[in-house]
């Protein structure tokens, strides 16, 4: 039974879609759609470059996160959304357990392997590490 | 004047493609701008010759120097003085051992480890005695500790920390003269009426497109930055406690510090990174690498020597206590401002200065990734953030819990 969905959103074409995708199936089960926007700091880091990022961060998830409120509402489907701040896989898992999430719905980037094996790729850890089944949107 | 125009555009595209390889690469721009100064002076030398980046250029050290003293003043800014005067006792204590532990310890391993010359040592111990605030506030964030009062206490010990080391800096290079009294008494009298003007005077004249505020907080910054090197001391000293002295007015405007922020990130610090990362030898790192461990490890394991046992005294669980102790060895903005005092100084040779700025970088890195991976004081972290909890974060009120 699918009750809370958790959307991964960075406001990139794949999570759009990630979006797109959650919604509707929030709205098949009457689920709650949770959409969680991550602000990642960079490493390592300096004040200044902080609070710019931190202000950027917020004002770029609020104008977004209102036109998703739209969608949901159309939908008539409940939803929520959240911003952290730090390492975005850290923040899904977490915000994931904490909020009891039957489903993730994420984008998934299409990284080359070499940056793969540098950066590291997010869907991929919060695959391995998720405690509830994981849908990755291309 | 068109080869003014010409090196100005070189500077501005190098910070440019710093920014685009922070972006690849998910690293700091500070950071990606000293790499990219590093290797860009490394290939210009090669190829046209050391001087041409242009690096000592007096308007290329202007805006250099400007960047180092608005960032420092930005720094200083953060300080959040409810917390501070809530938990004075600890953060000064935390802070002020955080400090003088490796200051002492790197100094002396400099000197006796090393063989150092004694001004040189003293710079090391300077530049490695810091505390990154901002390091420490990104780690907060994430974990939300940030809101948390152990999390807002260690963040104001690392104010007390660089406040030692920018003190330091001021301080111990300067000879003691008529001047260096003068410095200090129109200082005194400088940071005990800042906070009674510097609000009535906005409130009467600020909210006008002229920026005002921007003007006389460059006024006070240079002024004193001035009265500072005249005195030959370090212009960042007055700026970081002016930055201090006002955190709890100007501080609190935050549309005037988002102005201040985009004339500093967006022309000013690129100027300061880029040429304290043209400084760098590559081929002395590559010599020696080993100096820049021994720095690394004296750095850390003093932090360890000074920080630990007080969090001991303080009630601290062993992994609060090694968390704590860890985030505080790390250092970015004030060690490499220290090690440029050095090198513009002739305290340091281009050698030393290496070896310093590369420490200084590892530190800003390595404490926190082993803090992370292996102490998180899990039992801390907030599970949700009620809004009480968000109401005490920004008022500074008693948390729930």
């Amino acid at each position: 039974m699918l009750r809370i969905i958790l959307v991964a959103f960075d406001g990139s074409e794949q999570s759009r879609s990630a979006f797109d995708l959650g919604l509707e199936i929030a709205a098949k089960f009457n689920a709650k759609l949770l959409v969680v926007g991550i602000i990642s700091l960079p490493e390592p880091a300096i004040s200044v470059e902080i609070d710019a990022m931190l202000d950027h961060g917020k004002t770029h998830f609020a104008e977004e996160f209102a036109q998703l409120a739209e969608k949901a509402k159309e939908a008539g489907v409940p939803f929520e959304t959240e911003v952290g701040v730090g390492h975005p896989a850290e923040h899904i898992l977490r915000y994931a357990e904490d909020n009891h999430a039957d489903m993730i719905v994420m984008g998934r980037r299409g990284l080359t392997r070499v940056t793969r094996w540098i950066l590291g790729s997010v869907s991929e850890r919060v695959m391995r590490y998720a405690h509830c089944p994981v849908t990755v949107v291309k | 004047m068109a080869q003014v125009w010409f090196l100005a555009a070189i500077w501005v595209g190098l910070a440019l493609i710093a920014v685009l390889l922070a972006i690849k690469l998910r690293i700091s721009t500070a950071l990606s701008e000293i790499v990219v100064g590093t290797v860009a002076q490394l290939i210009i030398g090669a190829s046209v010759g050391t001087a041409f980046l242009g690096a000592q250029q007096s308007w290329v050290t202007f805006l250099a120097g400007a960047g180092a003293i608005v960032l420092t003043f930005l720094a200083g800014i953060e300080l959040d003085p409810i917390v501070f005067r809530k938990h004075w006792k600890e953060a000064i204590v935390i802070g002020f051992i955080s400090f003088l532990t490796p200051f002492l310890g790197c100094t002396a391993v400099a000197y006796f480890v090393l063989g150092w010359p004694p001004r040189a040592s003293w710079l090391v111990g300077v530049a490695l005695s810091t505390t990154s605030v901002a390091v420490v506030y990104a780690v907060m964030l994430e974990l939300g500790l940030n809101t948390t009062m152990f999390g807002k206490t260690i963040l104001a010990a690392c104010f007390v920390t660089d406040l030692g080391t920018v003190i330091a800096l001021g301080l111990i290079f300067a000879p003691f003269t008529i001047r260096t009294a003068v410095f200090v008494g129109v200082s005194v009298l400088v940071f005990a009426i800042l906070p009674w003007l510097t609000p009535r005077f906005f409130k009467r004249y600020s909210n006008r497109v002229s920026e005002l505020e921007a003007k006389y907080l460059l006024l006070l910054l240079f002024g004193m930055g001035g009265l500072a090197a005249w005195a030959d001391s370090e212009a960042v000293l007055p700026a970081y406690l002016i930055g201090m002295v006002l955190a709890g007015t100007v501080g609190k405007d935050h549309i005037l510090i988002r102005r201040l922020r985009t004339l500093t990130f967006g022309l000013l610090t690129p100027f300061y990174f880029i040429r304290a990362g043209s400084f760098v030898s590559l081929p002395a790192l590559v010599r020696a690498p080993f100096v820049f461990l021994v720095f690394l490890i004296a750095k850390t394991l003093t932090k360890f020597m000074g920080v630990y046992p007080l969090t001991k005294v303080f009630n601290y669980e062993r992994k609060e206590g090694i968390y704590t102790t860890l985030l505080m060895s790390t250092g970015l903005t004030f060690g490499t401002i220290s090690a440029l005092f050095g090198l513009s100084h002739g305290i340091i040779t281009q050698d030393q200065y290496s070896y310093i700025v590369a420490t200084v970088i590892a530190s800003a890195v390595i404490p926190t990734v082993i803090a992370n991976a292996f102490f998180l004081p899990r039992h801390l972290l907030p599970k949700t953030i009620t809004e009480p909890d968000r109401e005490a974060a920004t008022t500074g009120a008693p948390e729930s819990a």
